[in-house]
């Protein structure tokens, strides 16, 4: 295999596959990045963890002779980095060596054989539709902090992807979910042609935060994607840009429908960005990992306080809009700050029951993102 | 001077294992027993006196107990029989004392000072509980008197096997002195090389170590250190012992090589320490997966869940995901272990956050 490219595109594209790489491998292969030098004057470039893979295609400046060979990813990626900007980049394979020439730097790198390289068998993906890539994103950001980290609950280690037919007569809606059993964020968008009787999938975390950052670049472009029950593939930019192919997990999503509260009678309005800094204020004294604000709601009043056992008190008065009885309720403030700074309107509704009972947060009855969060003992 | 009053009295049964083995056997008496595995791969619970004398000890392998004294009787362990017989003694205890300790099955801390209150001393009564093990068990225990745990342990191994000793107020530091350093307890065959290079042989060596010293050498045993040295030791005799951790291991008898084999053993041990969590009702969050390799090099993993792991299911998902994560096997594999700790209601740092994540509400 030889060939030459522009430093710039190595480098962004291994920016891209690099973080699928673990740091740690058992299995040495791993590792490495399959580079696969096309006679068509273009590069194929791949990495995998197993359970999620990505492959980028490049244009080269010159292919002298098609081949493939695999190399450490992350080696080549901090050689690429540090090359300098504007460098035209030689790989050539040869003899178990990957030579990499640019400038007057020469380095030769170990290689393993590309025939060693894992890919993920897709096998049949029935399931076809397209999104733009702006509002997968959009997708992603309103959901995934409520993923759980927790793996003994492995099934709430991603975003639940389903379609339904959604109520009073809104048309079918495809809707994303996340919780860790304590939150809840829903986002619904009407249901993409060709996603009809599509599967319900789990898409783990860390294929979720790799897709985030390639559509960073493609915000504007429409993204395919390929499902089944077990895989799913998101192909960004066309048949020549970034393919990310990944496992699903393997469980069943709670129904989270029945934790999302229909009758809340007790409305409170108001300000997200003030009621935001409102709470990262007074929770600023509290010690312990899960921070307890406590909210006392009066007529058209708000009161934030938080007591710590050793760094005193704290409390802060808000003006909102309340009407109904007086209650206070308990909230674990990086919850509600990571709720509310979802929020990019002027007014947030929190749509609360009693002090046990799950609260309902959203913009506004059209907004597309609903979030549930469950109270505190205060 | 509360602490200075107190009695408390240590008994510790005389080869406890080895010597119900004797009792229950008479062609066992008079000859070198070690109770454990006598196979390859077998470590001695329990020698008796006899065997003692040849130089075996507990937790030694059986093999090397066996080239020390090739006379020697291996018995396997019969806990059960253990256990009823460690009840019986407690049973004694209790007739002196509600304030009882019982580190494990031969041992126990007494806290006497009530007891003693009607004009009754210490040793009488542990005189008294001796002479009742004696004739209700048939076994032999050495008691140890004094004014506080540390100093109790010390006198009860003073006069062993069948022993009694008292170390009376005033006379801790000066007993203490005299002591070779391995007799203080929590110093063992590492810690005794440890106090050697640094010229420790004796109490009386230690004592003259200031607190900057035991600091820079023995970081947080320090204070524990300079306290014993002096024969201080204010720790009250707890009834209720808040147990840390909940755990088992393996030893096999041939090495696990490959990944079947160790998967099969995990499920094994899975099976074997969640009877054990289950039993005592332990509710822990963090897992720690043990092994040794066939160079006996000792690997641990652990890996904590945000709340305690509440069925079978959950604990052996996370134990099969450390071991997943030592796959494959650089090496084979002699030991395999699981142990579950982060107790709740164990008395660390955390209760508060413990309390506070009782406290968030859960939508499932």
């Amino acid at each position: 295999m030889k060939a030459t490219l522009e430093r710039a595109t190595l480098l962004r594209c291994l920016s891209h596959v690099q973080s699928v790489v673990e740091r740690r491998n058992t299995i040495p292969i791993l590792s490495n990045v399959l580079i696969e030098a096309e006679a068509g004057g273009s590069l194929k470039v791949m990495a995998t963890d197993l359970d999620l893979q990505v492959v980028e295609h490049i244009p080269a400046a010159g292919v002298d002779t098609p081949g493939a060979i695999t190399v450490s990813a992350h080696l080549l990626f901090d050689i690429a980095r540090k090359l300098p900007d504007g460098s035209q980049v030689s790989l050539e394979a040869a003899d178990n060596r990957m030579t990499v020439k640019a400038g007057r730097s020469r380095f030769q790198l170990p290689t393993l054989p590309r025939d060693d390289f894992p890919t993920i068998v897709e096998g049949d993906l029935p399931t076809t539709f397209t999104l733009p890539g702006r509002l997968l994103a959009e997708l992603i950001d309103r959901t995934r902090f409520a993923i759980s980290t927790e793996e003994t609950r492995y099934y709430l280690n991603g975003i639940f992807l389903h379609v339904s037919d959604g109520e009073n007569g809104s048309g079918p809606v495809m809707r994303a979910a996340a919780t860790d059993g304590h939150r809840l964020a829903r986002f619904t968008l009407s249901r993409p042609e060709g996603a009809e009787g599509m599967p319900d999938v789990i898409i783990p975390r860390k294929t979720v935060a790799e897709l985030r950052k390639l559509l960073e670049e493609a915000l504007d472009a429409e993204v395919r994607v390929d499902l089944s029950p077990s895989k799913v593939r998101f192909t960004l930019g066309g048949e020549n840009g970034v393919v990310l192919t990944s496992k699903l997990i393997d469980g069943t999503f709670p129904d989270y429908s029945r934790v999302i509260p229909t009758a809340n009678d007790k409305l409170l309005r108001l300000d997200p960005r003030l009621f935001y800094q409102a709470v990262d204020r007074v929770a600023t004294i509290a010690t312990e990992k899960t921070r307890a604000v406590k909210m006392g709601l009066d007529n058209d009043r708000v009161t934030l306080s938080v007591t710590s056992p050793d760094n005193g008190t704290a409390a802060e008065e808000l003006a909102a809009e309340y009407a109904a009885d007086g209650l206070e309720i308990g909230f674990n403030a990086n919850y509600l700050k990571d709720i509310l700074s979802q929020m990019d309107s002027d007014v947030v509704e929190v749509h609360l029951a009693d002090a046990g009972a799950p609260t309902l947060i959203r913009k506004n009855d059209q907004a597309s993102a609903l979030y549930v969060l469950m109270p505190m003992r205060v | 001077m509360a602490a200075a009053s107190r009695k408390i009295i240590h008994i510790d049964m005389d080869a406890f294992f080895a010597s119900v083995e004797q009792r229950d056997n008479p062609s066992l008496r008079g000859r070198p027993v070690a109770v454990g595995g006598s196979s390859g791969r077998g470590v001695v619970a329990a020698a008796s006196y006899e065997a003692r004398r040849f130089g075996v000890r507990s937790a030694m392998p059986s093999a090397t107990a066996r080239r020390l004294c090739p006379d020697l009787v291996f018995c396997k362990s019969r806990f059960d029989v253990y256990r009823e017989v460690s009840g019986q003694i407690r049973a004694i205890f209790a007739r002196y004392t509600p304030i009882i300790e019982p580190p494990s099955l031969d041992e126990a801390y007494l806290d006497v000072t009530d007891a003693c209150s009607g004009g009754t001393t210490a040793t009488a009564i542990a005189r008294a509980i001796r002479r009742e093990i004696a004739a209700e068990t048939r076994l032999t225990a050495s008691a140890g008197v004094s004014y506080n745990k540390f100093l109790a342990k010390l006198a009860s191994d003073q006069n062993k096997p069948d022993g009694l000793c008292v170390i009376r107020p005033g006379e801790g530091a000066d007993f203490v002195q005299r002591l070779p350093i391995r007799r203080f307890h929590g110093i063992g065959p590492r810690g005794e090389e440890k106090m050697h290079r640094l010229g420790i042989r004796t109490g009386a060596d230690l004592a003259a170590r200031d607190m900057v010293f035991l600091r820079a050498h023995f970081g947080s045993a320090a204070e524990y250190l300079f306290r014993v040295a002096r024969g201080i030791d204010l720790r009250p005799v707890r009834t209720h012992r808040t147990r840390k951790s909940v755990g088992g291991e393996r030893t096999f008898g041939e090495d696990l090589r490959d990944e079947a084999s160790v998967r099969a053993a995990l499920a094994t041990i899975i099976d074997l320490v969640w009877e054990r969590i289950a039993r005592v009702e332990a509710r822990g969050r963090t897992l720690t997966l043990k092994l040794k390799d066939d160079d006996f090099r000792l690997h641990s993993r652990s890996r904590s869940a945000a709340r305690p792991l509440e069925d079978k299911e959950d604990f052996a998902r996370l134990a099969t995901l450390l071991l997943e994560q030592e796959l494959p096997l650089p090496r084979p594999i002699r030991l395999l272990g699981l142990s579950l700790s982060a107790l709740q209601d164990a008395p660390t740092g955390s209760r508060r956050d413990a309390a506070a994540r009782a406290a968030q509400l859960s939508l499932f």
